[in-house]
């Protein structure tokens, strides 16, 4: 029964770590540009809904999220207008991965200096202690919010990409960014929103994550990391392979957990290695 | 009245120059095709049209207005269209969703969804397919549809006979007819002398660079038109 509680729980979890890498598998889809500062952005998210919580006590962190969303998606917005469109074009793509590092380095150091480096949670009151019994299980609530959550905006991510003229827009610039051009579209704009819905998306993670876990201005290695993972796991810039991947590295690291309780998130790593030792074009990408 | 002009234009891919001095003008209603082998330089020309290539010197004029240096998300909305070599379809679109992105920049005109349909019936049948399910004339006929969708004043065609059957490169050479009776002029780049030149009122013959011969299509000798196209 506890190794089911513990399949369901990584199950839960995993949605998050999906949530974490979905807008890196966004920006890899679209652009073929990798983010080194995501792991920055989605901790820097995590910090401006600590504020929010300083400055309006009386509002539940989850129903922050929202605002730290469209702070994020303005930065995003922000970040590509006004340096990733200048090294997005060049075909050696080392110019991009760069640039992306130095930003992530640079706001490292500045959340050290604004915020400090001890470590900070995001306080979400009593619903991080309730649990919920499910045929006998014991399920936290915030894991059923956040696994619930993270399938509603991936849902609509999916939604807007297919349905939607935007989303038509973003794929064909994915396909052709050069004959985009010749049918009136700007690709730059296209990537700034691409940008702002990709950092949107990994703040609404980096809240949640917060909620769950202690963060410092140093864990964006880490979050980066697990992006990474998920996006590489699942495939590279597909978005339900990214949901996938980050729930079997969920389970990978609570089933590790079991085994041995230094080392969860090795396990998850090991899985990694494995998965991409064995299916280097993703667990979960079809076979063309 | 000339809806085309371009004059005295240059271009370069880095230190090697494609075209050299090239002056070329296209009056409204008409059909010029360019003709020249591999390599002449006639897709780096049509490059320099639409606002693709930076690095080129002359004067283009559309319909009145300068367009040289100008952003080819600009020049499109002016109504100049391509149809570009390779197709250069939409993956990971639909056939129709491909021949809607046509139409993003709104050109008021003749031509929606259901007259490009009309054009060539097969492509409502598959309307719902991806490019890559389609023949190679069929994806031409995307690649054409795309481009009246924004009902252009000029069609640059690149290359549409390229790989098609000769009966399949009829029904492409028939429809442009119908696009000319919509009130679109048409430059036409071919390999294929006789079928451009059958298709034009001018033509313009391209030799690495160079404009080597140009004149009404009709009484063009084809020994005459060989020398040009071969440099020989």
């Amino acid at each position: 029964m506890i190794w089911v509680e513990t399949i369901v729980n990584g199950t839960l979890y995993g949605g998050l770590y999906g949530l974490l890498g979905v807008g890196l598998a966004l920006i890899v889809g679209v652009m073929r540009v990798v983010n080194l500062s995501h792991g920055e952005f989605i901790v820097l998210s995590a910090f401006i809904g600590v504020s929010l919580v300083g400055a309006v006590p009386w509002v539940h962190p989850l129903l922050l999220i929202v605002p730290v969303a469209v702070i994020a998606f303005a930065l995003g917005f922000g970040l590509q207008a006004v340096l990733i469109n200048r090294v997005v074009t060049r075909p050696d793509p080392f110019a991009a991965i760069l640039l992306t590092f130095g930003v992530a380095v640079v706001m490292r150091n500045l959340m050290v200096e604004v915020f400090g480096a001890d470590p900070r949670t995001l306080p979400a009151g009593r619903l991080a202690q309730a649990s919920a019994g499910v045929f006998g299980l014991h399920v936290g609530v915030l894991p059923i919010i956040i696994l619930a959550l993270s399938i509603v905006l991936f849902t609509g991510l999916q939604l807007v990409l297919t349905r939607t003229r935007f989303g038509r827009i973003v794929r064909a610039t994915a396909d052709h960014r050069d004959v985009v051009r010749l049918m009136g579209v700007n690709p730059g704009r296209v990537y700034n929103v691409v940008m702002g819905l990709s950092l949107a998306l990994a703040s609404v993670a980096g809240m949640l994550l917060a909620m769950r876990s202690s963060f410092t201005p140093y864990s964006g290695v880490e979050r980066l990391l697990i992006s990474f993972e998920v996006v590489v796991l699942g495939g590279l810039g597909t978005f339900w392979g990214a949901m996938l991947g980050g729930i079997t590295l969920g389970i990978a690291e609570l089933v590790g957990l079991r085994f041995d309780t230094n080392a969860g998130p090795l396990y998850a790593h090991l899985l990694f290695l494995i998965g991409v030792l064995l299916r280097p074009n993703g667990l979960f990408r079809a076979r063309s | 009245m000339t809806l085309l002009d371009v004059r005295g234009l240059d271009a370069f891919y880095g230190d090697f120059q494609a075209l050299f001095d090239l002056t070329l003008d296209v009056d409204a209603l008409e059909t010029v095709a360019l003709i020249g082998a591999n390599g002449a330089g006639k897709s780096t020309f049509l490059r320099c049209l639409v606002g693709l290539m930076s690095a080129r010197r002359g004067e283009i004029s559309f319909a009145g207005e300068p367009i040289a240096g100008q952003p080819a998300e600009r020049i499109s909305r002016l109504g100049l269209s391509l149809v570009p070599e390779g197709r250069l379809l939409f993956p990971s679109l639909t056939v129709e969703e491909n021949l809607l992105m046509g139409a993003l920049n709104q050109r008021p005109g003749s031509w929606t969804l259901a007259r490009v349909f009309e054009l060539f019936p097969i492509l409502r049948e598959r309307r719902r397919q991806r490019p890559d399910a389609l023949s190679g004339g069929q994806q031409h006929m995307v690649a054409i549809g795309r481009a009246l969708m924004s009902n252009p004043k000029l069609l640059l065609c690149d290359e549409i006979s390229l790989g098609l059957a000769p009966l399949v490169v009829d029904q492409i050479y028939e429809s442009l007819d119908r696009i000319r009776a919509e009130g679109a002029s048409i430059v036409l780049v071919e390999q294929d002398v006789k079928r451009a030149a059958g298709a034009a009122d001018r033509v313009y013959c391209l030799l690495k660079g160079r404009i080597t011969l140009h004149g009404p299509a009709r009484g063009l000798g084809l020994d005459q038109l060989s020398r040009a196209y071969f440099g020989t």
